[in-house]
């Protein structure tokens, strides 16, 4: 049976997750897009993102976009793992209810 | 870590909530631009062969189609601010090959080529494209190039009016298609 992650289950980082895994394996969403989206502070997705990259669940890139740095987040396969996993202890739990 | 039902629905929530604002965005970035871009292309080029002559697909070839390349770079590069997934280059040599043969196949068949068989053979390299590109990529693309493939050789064949039967099934199908991915699909 699927266990909780207590990493993800914080309510930003559970929001984050949600977000990246909605896209497409290897797609990367822009840092302030991302942000706007799921109405985070600069400060509050940044923190967020760093617990989740230190984890291994997501990869960021720094780079350049028209010679603006931009950031760009996506979920790895154990991040996507990990996500798929903490969704289904949340519906077993619902279930056993 | 131990939870009440009533966090972990509340957590469900929060995932469906976040799930669907992107949902919303992804929506988006389902390739509608290109299909629209390139089926209203499609129509131009069959209406302009139909009332102007063969000759007339060197507006296509000259003016028409490299407007839809530089535009198609231009919503490549404004929708990759936002989203963008990695070039792959080894699908793009791939692609790259395909146009290099288009090119050389109708030398090497010269003499057969009617305006009928040139448009279609043009029509059904672009649709061998996205066959190739569906599966490499596994998505809807595989589909359309081999539904408007199948179209075009039944046009080619069986229909006397093959450029209206291409304005409306071939450049039509891909519109059409933009359409339903856009606004359709879940």
């Amino acid at each position: 049976m699927d266990e909780l992650d207590a990493i993800i289950h914080q309510p930003a980082r559970l929001q984050i997750m949600a977000a990246l895994c909605q896209l497409k394996p290897l797609s990367q969403v822009d840092f302030t897009f991302l942000k706007t989206k799921l109405n985070l502070t600069d400060g509050n997705l940044g923190a967020h993102l760093l617990t989740l990259e230190e984890k291994g669940y997501i990869a960021v890139e720094k780079t350049f976009v028209a010679r603006r740095p931009k950031t760009f987040v996506s979920a790895t396969a154990a991040g996507r793992h990990a996500f798929d996993a903490h969704a289904a202890a949340l519906k077993a739990i619902l279930k056993a209810k | 870590m131990n939870i009440s039902p009533e966090e972990a629905a509340r957590a469900l929530g929060e995932i469906e909530a976040s799930r669907a604002a992107m949902r919303t965005t992804v929506r988006g970035y389902r390739g509608h631009y290109m299909l629209w871009l390139w089926g209203g292309l499609w129509v131009v080029a069959a209406l302009l062969v139909e009332f102007e002559g063969l000759h007339s697909l060197l507006i296509f070839r000259n003016w028409l189609m490299p407007a839809g390349i530089i535009v198609t770079f231009l919503i490549m590069l404004f929708q990759g601010t936002k989203i963008r997934s990695p070039v792959n280059k080894r699908f793009l040599g791939v692609l790259a090959i395909i146009v290099i043969f288009a090119f050389i196949w109708p030398f090497v068949l010269r003499g057969r080529a009617t305006a009928r068989s040139d448009f279609a053979y043009g029509a059904l390299m672009a649709m061998f494209c996205y066959i190739v590109a569906g599966i490499w990529f596994d998505c809807y693309l595989l589909w359309i190039g081999l539904l408007i493939s199948a179209l075009i050789l039944a046009g080619l064949f069986f229909f006397p009016a093959f450029f209206w039967w291409s304005v409306v099934l071939s450049g039509g199908t891909l519109v059409g298609t933009g359409f339903y991915v856009r606004y359709f699909w879940r």
